[in-house]
């Protein structure tokens, strides 16, 4: 980026002070008429009988315009004193975004690291991750709370296990993915209210629902480009939350459905006070009941589903139609050119990524008990999507990051329940302006000629 | 395995039109098994849609081409263009190299063969059980694919991304990995484009390798004429999309009607505008674009 | 008869909102490839910033309505152009040569921030606004059915008419809009002839905006309440009429509004209300299936 920069005679260079203090002002004119009508002027009001009025909030706008101005000049201080110490040349003064984009691709960073690390690093990282989740119920700082959110993270690294498998390895753009996760969670429900069946029953049977529903909606679409792809499977993603929420025979509308069995630990059921003839866990065993032991039995059919994602993509990417899918990713036209069926191929990996949302619906509507359409937004594809492009497409360890990342920093924002999704908002688009291909856009060979090391 | 002279592909009356643009009009040829056939003819004289047609790309308009293979004929233009490589084993190469960048090499030659090693991972149900067989036949493929690196000289670069090999290096690796789909007709789309001398030397090399060891037809579309002249058996001259010559390399040479069309006034080696042309990697649309754009656009 | 005469006029009114809005993502779809996510939400944000401009006036003692409506159209389409020029500035351009997923996500990132960030400085509440321009004509009085024609509809689809026309115009006759057209075809090239492609970019991102900006207005006039959500939903449908229309073309992109807004008002006149946004999913569905150029695109010739 910084190479390209040579200064032509009609740039001069731009690094004195008043050039900065210039590229400073203009920064902070721009941000006075962005901020001018947003934050001068709130609508306030309502139902006053007088109508609407506004408030002015000028403090709001000098506070905005003083913070561009400062942070403008810090960036080009700091990238000059930067380029000083790398010694390369960058023409100063040439918009925020790519300034921040530089600046941050320079500096070392956790991705960087793990990037350039030897596979055996990797692997270390990935094996204490995993020791970390499974020892985590039994943590003494553990309380009911932090389980929870390990649930959460769980099951999005499950979605984006998931969901990697189309976006990252297939390429296919989905951004439609949740309406599976809603067909898992349905599928559970209905199937445990109306037909009685139990969890570890339904859990495959949501699943081959799923990847019918995934089969059905993609032989029509998948030969569309990207982001065709992209806006069609949000379509169907729309289309489907709205059928769930006007079908009220089936899926009760807006209301949803509660009362969806809970699991049971192989037929002990986790209750305080369980039915007449049933024994219940924690008598099974001997223990005081707490209500923390069913939801580490959640973490753990959660963190056992995910692994089993996890196997399953680690195994299918070294096998033809792994490959044949990265092939894909990479360009459908040479993949024709060698007598590879493209939508097949496709259909494959879109019908087993929304198995794992399948499974991940189920788990999530024996895990609420309850669910309703307003679930299953087109927010929730956002977000999966963006754990998936986060991690760097394609890379397991890279989902994992992502969602602690992602879940765990924006439940840091709880308090501010509006402020979350600001910062989710803008940190995709900070991420992908920083790191297009992701956190961990390193990619191993499947299988190799030479052993890694030996100098063939 | 067919005779030298019986024909391996036979194209008959092949017709495309775009539009109102007629890319290539009533051509017909034949290209023999064991053989190398050559396409020639100045840029946007309907080449590349020939080839394309002939791959599936595009569905000709008029005309019938026909595979000859070991299990009976195949009606190409009445395939569908991964089927033509699956079933009628044609393999291809494109002008603007296409390689699965973010994959290694040997990865590369690996999906080349993947209806083989599809069937043999019992459509992927054996392979995630990891049997036995599957196994055996992936380590068949690694092999094939080393047989292929060991001749195009890539064995050492097998692990690296096919991306950042060097530019000769991704045309060989593209022949290769037509060849490790076994094929029995090889399609090259100016394989011999941006290669230096020594370069393009080593691909006469490999062709005629191929050629004779293999026993497969080689069909290819060069603007290199020290390539045509040195290595091709037969050769089909285009202009305007109508065929104006076919023949031995010499009796082309001399034809006066190859000479006015497209050798011009001297010998004309490399035309630049065409060189040009080529390393932007316009390929059959590029045709479309010649004639004219007020009748594409 | 009179129903369908009334449900007429309110579709064309309705496509004349979804056409201008579908411009803004034609000519960035055409100029640089992406599907432009935070369009729908620029479109919010002029909503939000005519809201916002007609109570200030409102507050100054400017109460003639027209010029109330002229005043408050300038300043929505300058400030919000300003936002749709930042947007681009901050999460596209740096991304240009990136690969090609990257701008899209970036887009709904922004999409999902722009949402969040209007969420907050406004309110979540809905804003309901006293109608501005009121009255209309009746015509065939039917059997205790009136079919009105109002002014506003009258003016949405005059200012449409007048602001569509001078954009063709400027995209078809001047050197802007040659530029713009010569950057579609191929970007680099346009460089090497000395014209500045950013700022070209740029430019059209501003266009896009200023007519999202009208659509915004002639929104917030139209339903008379507009919240932080709206943008989602209308970016959506107009996206549809764009591929609908053949996206990349400018009539393409109107025709499509027109379609859609008329597809929209019949499905929920006749059929039923709920499904409506399905309708228009389904729409977009199936274009894409079976006509991805949509009505008047270009054919795309695959280049091997």
């Amino acid at each position: 980026m910084a190479a390209e920069t040579a200064d032509t005679p009609q740039h001069p260079p731009q690094d004195g002070i008043a050039a900065i203090l210039k590229d400073a002002g203009i920064a902070a004119l721009i941000s006075l008429a962005l901020a001018l009508p947003l934050f001068g002027f709130r609508i306030v009001g309502f139902g006053s009988g007088r109508g609407l009025a506004l408030e002015e909030r000028w403090d709001w706008v000098v506070t905005a315009v003083l913070a561009v101005f400062a942070g403008r000049i810090a960036l080009n201080l700091w990238l000059r004193r930067f380029r000083a110490v790398l010694a390369i040349g960058g023409r100063v003064g040439d918009g925020v975004g790519d300034k921040i984009g530089q600046a941050v691709a320079a500096a070392p960073r956790l991705g960087r690291i793990l990037q350039a690390a030897k596979p055996a690093f990797r692997i270390a990282v990935a094996g204490a991750l995993l020791a970390v989740a499974l020892a985590w119920p039994a943590f003494p700082f553990v309380d009911r709370y932090l389980l929870d959110l390990g649930v959460i993270v769980l099951t999005y690294v499950m979605l984006g296990w998931g969901l990697n498998i189309v976006v990252g390895l297939a390429g296919l753009l989905d951004l439609g993915y949740v309406a599976f996760y809603a067909v898992g969670a349905y599928s559970y429900a209905l199937l445990a209210l109306h037909f009685d069946l139990g969890f570890w029953e339904c859990l495959p049977l949501a699943g081959a629902f799923a990847a019918f529903f995934g089969i059905v909606l993609g032989f029509p679409v998948l030969r569309l480009r990207g982001d065709y792809l992209a806006i069609v499977t949000l379509g169907f993603g729309e289309i489907i939350r709205i059928i769930l929420i006007n079908w009220y025979p089936v899926t009760n509308g807006p209301n949803g459905i509660s009362g969806i069995p809970r699991p049971s630990f192989f037929g002990l059921p986790f209750a305080a006070d369980p039915p007449e003839g049933t024994v219940a866990f924690h008598q099974f065993f001997g223990l005081e009941y707490a209500s923390t032991q069913r939801i580490a039995f959640l973490y753990y059919v959660i963190l056992a589903l995910a692994l089993v994602t996890n196997l399953f993509t680690l195994r299918i990417r070294r096998l033809p139609v792994g490959r044949a899918w990265e092939a894909l990713r990479e360009d459908e036209i040479a993949c024709r050119s060698l007598g590879i069926n493209p939508r097949n191929t496709k259909l494959t990996a879109f019908a087993i990524g929304a198995m794992f949302a399948g499974f991940g619906g189920s788990f999530f509507a024996t895990r609420q008990g309850f669910i309703s359409p307003e679930s299953f937004s087109f927010i929730e594809s956002a977000i999966i999507l963006a754990i998936v492009v986060l991690g760097g497409m394609g890379s397991q360890l890279g989902v994992v990051l992502a969602a602690v990342l992602l879940i765990g920093v924006t439940e840091f924002f709880r308090e501010l329940e509006q402020f979350r999704m600001l910062a989710f908002g803008a940190g995709m688009v900070a991420i992908m302006v920083w790191r297009p291909r992701g956190l961990l856009a390193h990619r191993d060979p499947t299988i190799r000629l030479h052993a890694r090391g030996e100098k063939a | 395995m067919p005779a030298p002279d019986r024909p391996l592909l036979t194209v008959e009356h092949l017709t495309m039109r775009f539009g109102g643009l007629v890319a290539v009009h009533d051509v017909s040829f034949t290209a023999a098994g064991r053989r190398i056939t050559a396409i020639i003819g100045p840029n946007g004289a309907g080449k590349t849609t020939v080839f394309n047609c002939i791959t599936g790309f595009y569905s000709p308009t008029v005309g019938r081409i026909v595979l000859h293979g070991g299990r009976g004929d195949f009606l190409l233009e009445r395939m569908e263009g991964y089927l033509i490589a699956q079933k009628a084993r044609v393999a291809r190469t494109f002008q603007n190299i296409r390689l699965f960048p973010r994959m290694s090499v040997l990865e590369n030659l690996l999906v080349a063969q993947h209806n083989a090693l599809m069937r043999a991972s019992g459509m992927s149900v054996l392979g995630l059980l990891g049997a036995a067989g599957f196994r055996h036949a992936e380590r068949e493929a690694v092999d094939h694919a080393r047989y292929w690196l060991d001749r195009t000289a890539l064995a050492d670069v097998a692990d690296i991304d096919a991306g950042t090999l060097p530019y000769g290096a991704q045309r060989r690796l593209e022949i290769a990995r037509a060849m490790c789909t076994r094929p029995a007709l090889l399609c090259l789309d100016e394989p011999a484009a941006g290669l230096n001398h020594a370069e393009s030397r080593d691909l006469n090399h490999l062709l005629r390798f191929i050629r004779d060891e293999h026993e497969i037809g080689v069909l290819l579309i060069e603007h290199d004429m020290s390539v045509v002249m040195e290595i091709s058996d037969h050769v089909v001259v285009l202009d305007y999309g109508r065929k104006i010559a076919e023949g031995s390399p010499e009796a082309v040479r001399h034809s006066p009607d190859v000479i006015r069309a497209y050798l011009g006034e001297e010998e004309g080696e490399a035309l630049p505008p065409e060189v040009t042309a080529d390393l932007k990697g316009e390929g059959g649309a590029g045709a479309a674009h010649e004639r004219g754009p007020a009748e594409t656009q | 008869m009179e129903y369908f005469l009334q449900q007429l006029i309110n579709g064309v009114t309705l496509g004349a909102i979804y056409g201008l809005i579908a411009i803004g993502y034609t000519m960035v779809y055409g100029i640089i490839g992406m599907i432009n996510f935070a369009h729908g939400e620029i479109f919010m944000i002029g909503a939000f910033i005519s809201f916002i401009a007609f109570l200030l006036l409102g507050a100054l003692g400017i109460t003639f309505v027209p010029l109330a409506l002229l005043l408050v159209l300038l300043l929505a389409m300058v400030f919000t152009s300003v936002y749709g020029w930042t947007v681009e500035r901050l999460a596209y351009r740096p991304l240009r040569g990136s690969f090609r997923l990257a701008p899209l996500i970036s887009a709904i990132g922004m999409s999902i921030f722009l949402q969040n960030y209007v969420q907050v400085l406004q309110g979540a509440r809905v804003k309901p606004l006293q109608p501005v321009v009121t009255g209309g004509f009746q015509m065939f009085k039917g059997d205790g059915f009136a079919v009105s024609f109002s002014y506003l509809q009258i003016v949405i689809i005059l200012v449409t008419v007048v602001l569509m026309a001078s954009f063709s115009l400027l995209i078809g006759r001047t050197a802007l809009g040659r530029a713009q057209r010569a950057c579609e075809q191929d970007r680099v090239m346009t460089a090497l002839l000395g014209i500045d492609v950013d700022r070209t970019i740029s430019t059209t991102f501003v266009m896009g905006a200023a007519l999202a900006a009208v659509a915004g207005l002639m929104f917030m006039l139209y339903y008379g309440v507009i919240d932080f959500y709206i943008g989602f939903l209308a970016g959506i449908k107009a996206f549809t009429a764009a591929v609908l229309g053949g996206i990349g073309s400018l009539p393409g992109a109107m025709l499509g509004g027109l379609l859609i807004g008329l597809i929209e008002t019949f499905w929920s006149a006749y059929f039923s209300i709920e499904y409506k946004d399905v309708a228009a999913y389904s729409i977009l569905v199936l274009v894409l299936i079976f006509r991805p150029t949509g009505l008047l695109g270009k054919p795309e010739i695959e280049k091997v």
